[in-house]
This record gives structure tokens, sequence and C-alpha cells, in this order.
């Protein structure tokens, strides 16, 4: 049972971008593409998965002090692997992706979890814990740039599904267009948050 | 003389064009999380400018004498990363001895920098822009001055409508975002300003 | 505090040997990668060849096809939001532009990421070396590019980028046309 709360956790409840709002830089600045939202979000899953189970195995071996500093490179060591395999067998999304690839180390979400949860959970909620999480992020990020690349391309996930009579709202794909979409979207999970927990007290 | 403008212009570009926050999408999270008052976002933005025009300086010095010398591209993150948190340890316990009340304004700030991903992202973009020392300085310095340039503003405008009749689900954060948005669409405006 | 030491070392260590296999790993992947794509650049803006030798000459690096007189060469510059780079398919014996590509931009998406559109980048196929001149309007001889509409620096920042590179080419080769 516990398993399966610590799963949904994320998903919903505590979902890192729409409820924490954590993890904003890759949020708003890969998703003008349905597919780099998704490879994002799965890269940063794995890193999270691996992060809570090494973590989480060695809890009781690192001295307290030393605690955040083992993270942190245990992260990074992680991140680095991502990186490499994403160069070698994806290379057009590692690419787009760039620099943010890299910055997965900084993500508040990894160290946040690693913290406050593996580092005193047992390996296999650590587990449902960084899935949930972890693909708790990948929906939102996934979410957002279907959105942004429907209304920007006029397509999903390279599909093109308008014709060329669409006049394509470029905004959607700039900067500017990623911070009021994600600024609409996130009133709108409000709004949805609040209806479902106005009927539960009813 | 070349060089001269040509830093100049990395300057100028770096703060207004490529801004971090509103172009780069680096460092979001201090920019939605400290802005709610002007004089805490410019302590803020003062704090994290001192930590890169350091970080510029360092990330140059050992991606240079360390990283490139013994060929280790593979320990970029974890070095950059650790060398990023010591710094920070560094300059915090620095301006506690030096300066108490610098301290008491920064202090609180100093521990977040470290998570900051303008920071590290300043770092990676040293390398691979190929800068050379100078330039790597100037880089992390009009970057920190671009942060502090866009939060202050983000301040500014969020002190201005605290008491305006926004929708209650879009208080807080959504609205940020959509200020955010407005205020990068403004920015589109300086680039094109210095060709090439 | 001997085992707080102890722990970060082991774990660097750890760390550091595991990304160092991986490197070794990937490293190769990753560079035949980046082959294969340089690969496909160049053949991709010389019409005939299905091979090329890199040569250098003045210092710069030009992809020689096997077909007699078909050269490329990649070059970058700056545009209106960051760096392009081009790939050229050129020959410099004859002074004529075969085919132009855009490898890489950070230019405004929806404006300036025109440039990669056939619809430009074909403006410059076949056109003879030389200076060439951005103009607002239609265009009324060879030496003219007509800008995008709404592009107008990323276009001039193309244009400039293949004028200097074919002065480039044509004093490499020879002095050609």
């Amino acid at each position: 049972m516990g398993f399966l709360r610590d799963f949904t956790n994320g998903l919903w409840n505590e979902n890192p971008t729409f409820r924490i709002v954590i993890g904003m830089c890759p949020t708003l600045a890969i998703t003008n593409q349905a597919i780099n939202g998704l490879v994002m979000g799965l890269a940063t899953t794995f890193v999270l998965l691996a992060s809570e189970i090494v973590v989480s195995l060695i809890k009781k071996l690192v001295p307290n002090e030393v605690r955040i500093p083992s993270y942190v490179v245990i992260i990074a060591t992680f991140v680095t692997f991502v990186d490499y395999f994403l160069k070698a067998f994806l290379p057009d999304v590692a690419a787009a992706l760039s620099l943010f690839i890299p910055l997965i180390v900084v993500n508040c979400i990894i160290l946040g979890r690693a913290e406050a949860f593996a580092s005193k959970n047992p390996v296999k909620n650590s587990i449902a814990d960084a899935l949930g999480m972890g693909l708790g992020f990948t929906w939102a990020l996934v979410l957002l740039s279907v959105i942004r690349e429907f209304l920007g391309s006029g397509s999903v996930f390279g599909f093109r599904l308008l014709g060329n009579w669409y006049p394509r709202m470029t905004i959607m794909l700039l900067p500017a267009g990623a911070f009021i979409s994600l600024g609409l979207l996130m009133g709108v999970m409000n709004l949805i948050s609040r209806k479902k927990s106005g009927k539960e007290v009813n | 003389m070349e060089e001269f403008t040509q830093i100049l212009l990395l300057f100028a570009s770096t703060i207004l064009i490529n801004n971090f926050i509103l172009v780069r999408f680096l460092g979001i999270c201090p920019f939605l999380g400290v802005s709610r008052q002007i004089s805490t976002a410019f302590s803020m933005g003062l704090a994290t400018t001192f930590v890169m025009t350091l970080t510029g300086m360092a990330a140059w010095l050992i991606n240079t004498y360390i990283l490139e010398k013994f060929n280790l591209p593979f320990l970029q993150y974890v070095i950059f990363i650790l060398v990023i948190a010591s710094l920070v340890q560094f300059v915090e316990m620095f301006i506690k001895k030096t300066s108490p009340a610098l301290y008491k304004a920064l202090g609180i700030f100093l521990p977040l920098i470290t998570t900051n991903c303008a920071i590290l992202g300043l770092a990676l973009l040293i390398p691979q822009n190929g800068y050379g020392f100078i330039k790597s300085v100037v880089f992390g310095f009009s970057a920190g001055a671009g942060f502090t340039l866009a939060i202050v503003l983000m301040a500014g405008l969020r002190e201005a409508i605290e008491f305006s009749d926004i929708p209650e689900v879009l208080k807080g954060v959504p609205i940020s975002l959509i200020i955010a948005g407005i205020m990068a669409l403004a920015f589109m405006g300086f680039s094109g300003m210095i060709p090439g | 505090m001997k085992k707080l030491i102890l722990t970060l070392t082991i774990i660097g260590l750890i760390s550091a040997l595991a990304l160092a296999y991986i490197y070794q790993i990937t490293a190769p992947l990753i560079e035949g990668e980046e082959a294969l794509a340089r690969k496909k650049a160049v053949l991709d803006v010389l019409p005939e060849s299905d091979s090329y030798t890199e040569v250098v000459k003045n210092g710069i690096i030009f992809y020689e096809g096997n077909v007699e007189g078909e050269v490329a060469m990649s070059v970058s510059g700056g545009g209106f939001n960051g760096e392009i780079k081009l790939m050229i398919g050129a020959n410099p014996f004859e002074g004529k532009i075969y085919k132009i590509t855009v490898l890489n931009h950070s230019e405004t998406p929806g404006l300036g990421s025109k440039i990669t559109d056939d619809e430009f980048t074909s403006i410059f196929a076949g056109k003879p070396f030389g200076k060439y001149q951005v103009v607002k309007r239609p265009v009324s001889n060879p030496m003219e590019v007509e800008a995008i509409s709404g592009a107008t620096i990323s276009s001039q920042a193309v244009t400039d980028i293949i004028s200097d590179a074919v002065n480039r080419m044509r004093l490499a080769y020879g002095g050609g046309a």
C-alpha cells in the first residue's frame, strides 16, 4: 500500500511542476517541441531513480556532515552518464536540449527528493517515489510542450496536424510564450485541484 | 581596441539580449522565489553577481588548467558543481568574517545560490563558447548584472500588483510567469540592437 | 573527521572510475555520429560527388569532392541572436555556388529561422562568386539577395557570411572567376 501511495504522490498531490513549483528552468526552456519535453522528462526520471536508489542504499554509510556533497557527486555522475548516452544515441535531441541536460545536476527535484525522501526511506519506497516524481515531472513537461508545439507550429511530436492555412503562433515557441503558457496552465491546474478538493469536502 | 569593443559588446548583449533569466531560462527558481520585494531582490542579485563573477574566473581556470590539460572532459559536471558549492561556502565564510552587515543582508541567499542553475549554466557556457580569461570574467559579471536587472524589475512589478484584483487561481506564481512573459517580449526589442 | 574525508574520497573515486569507463565506451560512438553528420552535410551541398577529402589551404579546411571542381567549406558568423553555421558547396574554378545549407543557428523561431528554408537558401544556388547585396525588393541582378520579410538582419548575416566565404575560397583556389 505504501508503495502505491509513494508512487502516486508525485503524479498529482506533490507534482513537482504544478504544485511544488520546482525545476522551472528546463520546464520553460525546452518545451517548444513535444519530443524534447518527453526526452527531458525521461532523462530526469532516470537520474532521479538512479540517485534515489544509490542514496537509499548508502544512507547509513555516509556521515551526516558530508551528506549533501556526497549526494551532489552521485547526481552529477548519473547526469554525465545520461549526457553521454544521449549524445551517442540521440544526437539531435541532445543538441536541442544542450545545456539543460547537465543542468539536471542542479534541478532541485533531484537533490530535494534524495535529501527529503531517499535518505530516510528503504530502497523499495525510494523507487516508487522516484518513479512517481519523475513521471509527474514528465507528464507536466509533455503537456506543456504539446500545447506549445501545437499552437506554435501546428504539429505534435513533429506530425503536422494543421495545414498551411494555420497562421502559426510563433510567440508560443519564444521565451515569452513559454512563460505565458506555463502561467496560464498553472492557473488551470489550480482551478482543477480546487474543484476536486471542493467536491471532496461536499 | 578590437578586443575592447568585443568585450563591451559581450557585456551589453549578455545583460540585454541573451538575458540569463528572460532568454536563456537560467535562474528561474530565485527569479520566482525571491522577487516579492525590491530590496531583497536587489540583495539576491548582488550576491548572485558576486558569485557569478568568481565562477566565471574559476570555471575558466579549472577548465584550462585541469580538465583540458589532463584530458578529463567527463569529470566536467562533477568538478564544476563541487567547485561552485565550495566557492559559495568560501564566500559565505569570507563575508561573515569581514563584513557582518553585508552578511546579514546576503547571508540567507548564499546557500540558495549553489542550486541556482544560472551559476552552473554559466560555468558550462564558458568552455562551450571558447572565452578567454578576461571574457570569462566579464561574461560572469554581466550575466549577474542581467540577472539582477530582471529580478529587480520583476520585484518592482510584483510590488505594484500586490493589491490588484487578480483571479484567485492565478495569484502567486502563475501571474508572475505571465508578467515574466511580457517582460521577455519587451526584452526581445533589444535583440538586433547589436549586430553580430 | 577522518571518516568524512574517507567517505568523500571513496565516493569521488567510484564516480571518477565509472565516468571514465562510460566515456571510453561512448566517445567513439559520439565521434562517429559527428563524423557522419559532417559527411552528410558536405555531400549534401556537392551535386555530383559521393566522397570527399579534407584539404587545408590558407589555414582553412576545405572538403574536396571526388568530382573535379566540387569544393565545400563550413563557415560561421554572427547572426541576430547568436552564431550561424553554414555549409557551402561551390566550384571555385568556375566561381559558382552549388548549394548552401544552414547547419546551426539560434535565430528567432518563425522569423529569422526562415534562413533555413529552401526558399531562402536556394537563392544562392547558381550565383557567381562576389559580394552580395541584401535588398528589400525583388532583385534586379544576380548579386542581389531579397531579404526575408521580418528578418532583414538574419538575411544580411547569412549573406555576409557567404560573401566572405566565397572570397576566401576564391583566394585559396587561386583566383578563379
